[in-house]
Order: C-alpha cells, then sequence, then structure tokens
C-alpha cells in the first residue's frame, strides 16, 4: 500500500503540479478577483462585493454582448446538427468515393480558426465570391461586404461557424447510423415503413445519444466563441460575445475585477447550460 | 431501404448533389489558395482571378521578407514539444489513475473529470496574471508549460488502460521488472494506439490554437502562426495577397497529418462520442 501510494502520486504528479497551478489555483484567483476592483492602474485593490457583478447587469455592452452569444449558439448548434446529420446519410451507404466525399467535408475541421475567418473575411467582403454571388442572386447585399453591416455580421460568422463545424458532427453522426442494427431496417420494409418512416421512427430515435452529445460540445464551444469575433470584426457591428467582451475588458482595458466577474457570469450560463442536456440524456436513460 | 445497405445503384443525383456540396465545403480553401497564387498587384475579383495567370511572388515574398519562418518554427516546435510533453505525462498520470491505489486518487479523478468541463475562456485573466507574476509571460514557457499535461488525455489514457488486463503487468513484475520498466517497455506498448491519437490530436490541436498563444506572449518573435497571422492584417488596407499565402503555409501542415493520420483521427473522434 505505502509504495503504492508513493509510486502513484509520483506517476501523477505532472498532471497534479499542473491541476493545482494552472488549474485550481487561477480558478479560485479569479473568482476572488471578481469581487474587488483589481485593476492594472489601480494602486491597491479592494474588496467592493457584489459590485462588479451588478455593473455587468447593468452594462448595455455586456447585456449586448450575452445577448449576441445567445443569438449565436442557438442559431448555430441545430443548424449544424441538421448539416451534419444530412451529410452522414448522404455518405453513409457504401459507394465509390465515399471516403472522398467524407475527408472533403470534414476538411475544413482540421483548418485553424484563424485562417477560416481570414479567408471568409474575404470572401464576404468586396471581392469576394460570397458577396459576388449574393449580388448575382439579386439579394441586395451590403456595398461594402457582409462584415461591415450591423444587421448581416454576426449572421455570416454564423453561416461561417456551421460551414466549419459540420464536417466534424457529420462523423459523429455517421458513427451513430453505423451502430443501428440493418435488421431494424429490414423489419420496417417488411412492414411496409417508407423511407421517411424509417428515418422518423428508427434512425432519429437510435441517433438521440449522439445528437445530445453533439449538442452539448457544440453548445459549450459556441458559447464561448471568440477567434473569428476577434480576427472578423474586432467586437465592432453588434458582434461582440461573452468571451470576446471577457478579453477587452480584462486584457486591453485591464479592469481585472470586472472582467473575472464576466468571466464568472459566462461560466454560470454554461454550466447550467451543460447541466440542463445531463438532466435530459439523464432522463432518457431512465425512460430507456 | 436502409442508408447503409443501399451498395449498388448509387444515383446520379446523389453524385451531384455531393459534388455541389464538395465545392461548398472546399471552396474557401481553393479561393484562399487562388488569391495566394495571384500575381502580385492583380485585381482580386471573381472575374478577374478565374483569368489571372499564377505566380508564387506571394509566397517568394513571404519568404524573403522573413516574416513567416520564425512563427512557423515556433508553432512547430511549440506543437512538438507539447504533443510530446502529453504523452508523456497523460500517459504516467492516467496509468496512476487506472492502476494504483494512492491517496486522494478519487479526489484527483473527480477534479479531473470537473476540470474536463470547465470552459477554458475562465483562464484568461487570472492566467495572464499568473505568468506575469511568475516572470513566465512573453516568453516559450508560457505557451508550454500550462498545456503539457492536459485532463482529456489523462481521460482517454485512464479508460484505456482500464481495458487491459492486469495479469500482464503482474507476469512483469513477478519476472522482476521494476516499476518503471513494467510501465514503459510492458504497458506503454500496449498503449501505442491510444496514445497515437492523443499525439495527433495535441498536435492539431496546439498547431490552430490561438487564444492562449495571442494572450500570453506580447513580442513579435514568439507569435506562433495562428497569432501572426492575425495580427499581420491591417486596418486600413488589407493585403490579401500575403496573407493568403500565410494561411496556405499553416493549413498545409495540418492537411497532410489529417491526410496521412485519418483513420486514427476518425477512429478518435467516434470512439469518444460511442462511449460517450
Amino acid at each position: 500500500m505505502n509504495s503504492q501510494n508513493k509510486s502513484g502520486l509520483t506517476l501523477a504528479s505532472p498532471w497534479l503540479i499542473t491541476l493545482l497551478l494552472f488549474w485550481l489555483f487561477p480558478l479560485g484567483y479569479s473568482l476572488v478577483l471578481s469581487f474587488t476592483d483589481s485593476h492594472l492602474l489601480a494602486r491597491e485593490t479592494s474588496w467592493i462585493g457584489w459590485q462588479n457583478y451588478s455593473t455587468l447587469l447593468n452594462d448595455p455592452a455586456f447585456l449586448q454582448a450575452l445577448k449576441n452569444t445567445f443569438i449565436f449558439t442557438v442559431g448555430t448548434i441545430p443548424v449544424t446538427q441538421v448539416v451534419a446529420i444530412g451529410l452522414a446519410l448522404l455518405i453513409s451507404a457504401n459507394f465509390r468515393g465515399r471516403s472522398f466525399f467524407r475527408s472533403a467535408f470534414f476538411v475544413p475541421s482540421v483548418t485553424s480558426m484563424v485562417v477560416v475567418a481570414l479567408v471568409f473575411t474575404n470572401l464576404y467582403g468586396r471581392g469576394g465570391y460570397v458577396l459576388a454571388l449574393a449580388q448575382l442572386a439579386g439579394l441586395n447585399p451590403p456595398e461594402n461586404g457582409f462584415l461591415l453591416d450591423s444587421s448581416t455580421a454576426l449572421y455570416s460568422i454564423m453561416a461561417m461557424d456551421i460551414w466549419m463545424a459540420s464536417g466534424y458532427y457529420m462523423l459523429l453522426a455517421l458513427a451513430g447510423l453505423k451502430s443501428i442494427p440493418d435488421e431494424l431496417y429490414e423489419a420496417a420494409e417488411i412492414n411496409g415503413a417508407g423511407r421517411w418512416r424509417q428515418f422518423v421512427s428508427i434512425t432519429l430515435p437510435l441517433l438521440r445519444p449522439i445528437i445530445l452529445f453533439s449538442l452539448v460540445i457544440n453548445g459549450i464551444k459556441s458559447l464561448q466563441v471568440f477567434v473569428e469575433i476577434f480576427v472578423m470584426t474586432k467586437g465592432k457591428y453588434a458582434t461582440s460575445t461573452g468571451v470576446y467582451d471577457v478579453y477587452t475588458r480584462g486584457l486591453e482595458r485591464f479592469a481585472f475585477g470586472e472582467a473575472s466577474a464576466a468571466a464568472y457570469i459566462l461560466f454560470l450560463i454554461i454550466a447550467m447550460f451543460s447541466a440542463l442536456q445531463f438532466w435530459l440524456m439523464r432522463k432518457r436513460k431512465v425512460a430507456l | 431501404m436502409g442508408y447503409q445497405r443501399n451498395k449498388s445503384g448509387v444515383s446520379v443525383w446523389r453524385y451531384a448533389t455531393l459534388s455541389l456540396l464538395t465545392v461548398v465545403m472546399i471552396g474557401p480553401l481553393i479561393w484562399m489558395l487562388r488569391v495566394a497564387l495571384a500575381p502580385i498587384g492583380s485585381e482580386l475579383s471573381v472575374s478577374a482571378l478565374t483569368s489571372a495567370e499564377f505566380s508564387f511572388d506571394a509566397f517568394t515574398n513571404l519568404f524573403s521578407a522573413g516574416g513567416i519562418q520564425r512563427p512557423a518554427l515556433n508553432s512547430l516546435a511549440v506543437g512538438l514539444i507539447v504533443t510530446a510533453g502529453n504523452v508523456l505525462f497523460c500517459f504516467m498520470s492516467g496509468y496512476a489513475l487506472a492502476r494504483k491505489s494512492f491517496l486522494g486518487r478519487k479526489v484527483l479523478f473527480i477534479l479531473t473529470l470537473l476540470i474536463l468541463m470547465v470552459p477554458a475562456h475562465i483562464l484568461i485573466v487570472p492566467l495572464f496574471l499568473l505568468l506575469t507574476k511568475l516572470g513566465m509571460f512573453d516568453s516559450y514557457w508560457a505557451l508550454i508549460l500550462p498545456f503539457l499535461v492536459t485532463p482529456i488525455g489523462i481521460f482517454m489514457v485512464k479508460q484505456y488502460v482500464e481495458t487491459i488486463p492486469v495479469s500482464l503487468e503482474e507476469a512483469a513484475r513477478l519476472d522482476g521488472a521494476s516499476e518503471w520498466r513494467t510501465l514503459f517497455s510492458v504497458v506503454a506498448p500496449v498503449c501505442k494506439p491510444i496514445l497515437a491519437v492523443l499525439a495527433i490530436q495535441t498536435f492539431l490541436v496546439n498547431w490552430n490554437s490561438f487564444l492562449f498563444p495571442f494572450i500570453l506572449t506580447n513580442s513579435t518573435d514568439l507569435r506562433t502562426l495562428p497569432v501572426a497571422l492575425a495580427l499581420m492584417q491591417g486596418h486600413q488596407a488589407i493585403d490579401w495577397q500575403h496573407l493568403m499565402a500565410g494561411s496556405t503555409v499553416a493549413v498545409i501542415p495540418a492537411l497532410v497529418v489529417f491526410l496521412i493520420f485519418q483513420k486514427r483521427i476518425v477512429s478518435g473522434i467516434t470512439a469518444g462520442a460511442i462511449k460517450q
């Protein structure tokens, strides 16, 4: 037991140190900071209770950022999921060229977000083919491109994210489709169920765990959207998001206390979101 | 008809749809390459680019100006070191959590699971302050040290080790092999598949990562490729051709890694999802 103790702790020590130093300490430190007026330029820091939190919840910029984060998350994850399942259904059969298409759809997922954001900044602007296509379709897009207009900027970034993420969730959906036994479809066919009926009563219910899993991961990721905002709009044109707000408050204006409070509010929202999702998953298991 | 059983007779329509989708999914990257390969000074519009000539000017300029080599090397070095660290340390810690009954093991495992769910954005301010106080802000340490071992890697290894029969290690021990010897010459080889998945994932994530390399460094010399690219765009006129050439340099290694290790990447992603 003693030697187990020693060797176990020795083996786990790199993680133990990292966990304490780079995770738990910063988490606690930030929580404390969120109740202070800590600022780079302040000579001394004092305890101010919940003031940062109430300031933030009355700050239109912060509320706008939360609202944008909400629009972004609620707007992208269902669409990404539908696209992902659609793509998976299209290539789930064994046919020539299947793996080529699968790879092609996944390529955006291995590309750096910075690169994707840069390329789409070009595509959405003057000269880019997305703007050109929109003009061709007679859609009357904003003259200076989609990103320099408050009515289109956020939605354009959302569309890009759907494009980028759907290949990844397609892979998950494909794995789910593979796990559905063929016999179920055969039995359904014998009973005269059509394709749509089979999809609704076999495929969708059996994909549910995978779909929920995808929604959780994608939700947590979407609630933290930052890189694309930084690269494409710097939060202008009504595109600021929660994490972008934390970044500007903390590392551009150096209001460490306020930024920490903002981060914790967002953390709470993300935690509630994941709890809700886990609760939904649990409920399903009980029902089974 | 089952969706998986339709082995033959895939219709022309399906190929047409899939080809169109491929254009949509790959199009932006082709556009990136086309802009990068246009002669310097050409007009960058759809009509102009379809008839423009091809030229490597943007790439040659980029490399002779020297702005891209350093970030590329930084990304490569940091990526390799962090990957090696994760393979070694996640293996050690994951194994300890799976097999050793040390004091606080349960607490450590629960904390690891909890940290797995903590969104990283919460670290932006405190990690910046901590590394500043430790004197590591704006150094290679800041790019490497906090990321050398990750909860996701530990979780992957722990789950995997638990599927290996204990008898393997017991036999080695009976043969008189030391603790470390057993670990590295008996357990490690068996764990190769999961360690390979971990290595590939870690490298790709690091190669593409922006947030922490960006906030934890300041000097031009320490920029990784994504940071250098994001900060390359000027505020007034954007130099698209060099920017797209630089982007191409950032995309190609990730694409090569993906194409070589496709099977492992796909199995890594789907295995995690099926197990949940």
